[in-house]
């Protein structure tokens, strides 16, 4: 990560739109416009905290058409690693940031008939911005926002103002929640679904949408909160059965296949104090939670980003990691 | 003077069921009876249950060749041993319909499209011009290569889009051909296009007219 690759930003507002989440506005320092983004865009954030740089990936959620500024929300994380609390703690108006370009890994399909939008809790956040882009209405869509209660509801009058009736809300609180079964099983032929959410949520999704015979070309999904630390860790064999990358031995392989909490060979714990992000590193990690383990200063061979097929050199896909390290 | 491995020329692989999709649609003409009905015998040995949401479109032998004497092009007579419509009638499937022209058909498979939910499988076996109509008229309900399986056979007599003056010569066996819109020799060449379910038609002799290469029957 250097310098030229992010780009310096002031925080111009902060707003607290439900006890979890506070909206920022970021503008780029001394004026001018952010680089273009389309519906669903997400940018990574990088923190100076006081004892590690935090990178969290934030889906941008302002309009499309507006480049002075970024919005972005963040959900204060029970078990954080540190970058949202950072966010909501110590985060003012006028503190500085670095963000990096945007990048969309979750943008709508352009020939859908139809587009199918689930989002659980801060999972909203994708779809304001893609709001934006349907918002001439050529394409039909919906749009099912759940929440744990009415307080929690984010950005509803925005929402209300883009989608309309096209907006349909659930309140865990009213035990209302979204009846996937009857939503997916009754969609025109060319729908598309996209689901932003809990991990749970978004798995039950996909597998309901099997179950009713979608193909998975026409399922979309992001998720950017990463697994717990420390859990369904892997060594990173999976591409190579002979042998570990870095430790060319039969059994890394066969250990590698079942989810483990520290490498096999070198047993550096991932969740104990020694595991530094000099050791481990995290790539990928909404899409295959993949832990890459570096006894070595530089990796062997290159290995790509499984999300989105950048090649990493360091074991650090910049366009979709969620973060370099695992804060132990 | 025709180049080869161009990447536009679609690829049909032998039908599978594909026993994910909730409901089965299956278009056929001609000898594309008999993959069809593999893959119905397929799916029976999977699940008898798949078989009450399938239904076929079926375009008959005899109808295949009346098409191709409309579009001049010379009548085949049917293979005796071709399995015949009684058979779909025999498998107790969703719904079986027989067309004696394949414009029809697909009149009706837009028909059937428009009212089809999410996870509909398409199985489309004939001739390859007969797949490239369907499968254009699938392109436009976002149905992808995930949804739709295609087996060619029959006659490869081809539809060729003249560059010149855009229209479509149907049933092409030679490698040159003379376009109906226009009356330009037309080189058939093998970039196609799914949207004009076409291959392109250039016209041969532009450098030096009346200079043709010889005429033969490639595409039978």
């Amino acid at each position: 990560l250097n310098d030229a690759q992010t780009i310096a930003v002031e925080v111009t507002g902060i707003e607290q739109v439900t006890p979890l989440i506070k909206h920022f506005r970021l503008a780029p320092v001394g004026g001018g416009e952010l680089p273009v983004f389309s519906g669903g865009s997400h940018i990574i954030v990088v923190m100076q905290g006081a004892e590690r740089v935090h990178r969290n990936p934030y889906s941008l959620l302002g309009s499309p058409n507006e480049l002075g500024t970024y919005e972005i929300g963040v959900r204060r994380m029970e078990e954080s690693r540190g970058g949202s609390h950072f966010m909501h703690d110590t985060i003012q108006v006028g503190s500085r940031l670095e963000i990096a370009h945007p990048v969309n890994l979750f943008g709508l399909d352009k020939i859908a008939r139809k587009h199918l939008l689930i989002a659980g809790g801060i999972g909203i956040t994708p779809f304001l911005a893609q709001l934006e882009d349907l918002h001439d209405g050529a394409v039909p869509y919906e749009l099912h926002y759940s929440v744990r209660a009415a307080e929690h509801a984010a950005f509803l009058e925005r929402l209300r103002r883009l989608a309309g009736a096209r907006l349909h809300m659930y309140y865990d609180s009213e035990g209302r929640l979204i009846p996937f079964e009857a939503l997916l099983a009754n969609q025109p032929l060319g729908t598309h679904v996209y689901v932003c959410g809990p991990a749970g949520m978004i798995q039950h999704v996909i597998s309901t949408a099997h179950a009713c015979g979608w193909p998975d070309s026409h399922i979309h999904w992001e998720q950017f909160s990463a697994p717990p630390v420390g859990d369904a860790l892997r060594c990173f064999s999976r591409a190579r059965k002979s042998a570990c990358m870095y430790h060319p031995i039969k059994a890394c392989s066969k250990a590698s296949r079942r989810p483990a909490s520290k490498c096999p060979i070198c047993a550096a714990a991932a969740s104990a104090a020694s595991a530094t992000p000099k050791f481990w590193s995290w790539m990928g990690s909404w899409c295959t939670t993949i832990i890459f383990c570096r006894t070595r200063k530089r990796p062997r061979r290159r290995a790509s980003c499984p999300a989105c097929r950048a090649r990493i050199a360091n074991a650090w896909c910049w366009t979709c990691s969620v973060e370099q390290g695992v804060d132990p | 003077m025709l180049v080869t491995g161009i990447k536009s020329k679609p690829v049909y692989a032998p039908l599978q069921a594909d026993t994910r999709g909730r409901f089965h649609l299956m278009l056929g003409m001609g000898v594309g009876a008999a993959p069809l009905l593999r893959v119905i015998d397929e799916m029976r040995s999977a699940s008898a249950h798949s078989l009450k949401h399938t239904r076929v479109l079926f375009v008959s032998e005899a109808g295949a060749a009346a098409a191709e004497v409309a579009h001049g092009g010379p009548a085949q007579g049917a293979p005796a041993t071709a399995p015949g419509i009684e058979q779909f009638n025999a498998a107790a499937l969703g719904e079986v319909q027989i067309f004696a022209h394949p414009q029809p058909l697909l009149d009706q498979f837009r028909a059937i499209l428009e009212q089809s939910l999410m996870g509909t499988r398409l199985y489309v076996a004939g001739p390859e011009s007969f797949i490239g109509l369907a499968m254009k008229i699938a392109l436009e309900f976002n149905l992808n290569k995930d949804e739709i399986r295609a087996e060619e056979c029959g006659t490869l007599a081809r539809r060729v889009y003249c560059i010149h003056c855009r229209s479509t010569t149907e049933n092409v066996r030679h490698n040159i051909v003379r376009c109906v819109g226009c009356e330009r020799w037309l080189l058939v060449r093998d970039h196609y296009s799914r949207r004009l379910a076409a291959y392109m038609g250039v016209m041969v002799d532009a450098e030096a007219p009346g200079e043709l290469p010889p005429l033969k029957e490639v595409f039978l």
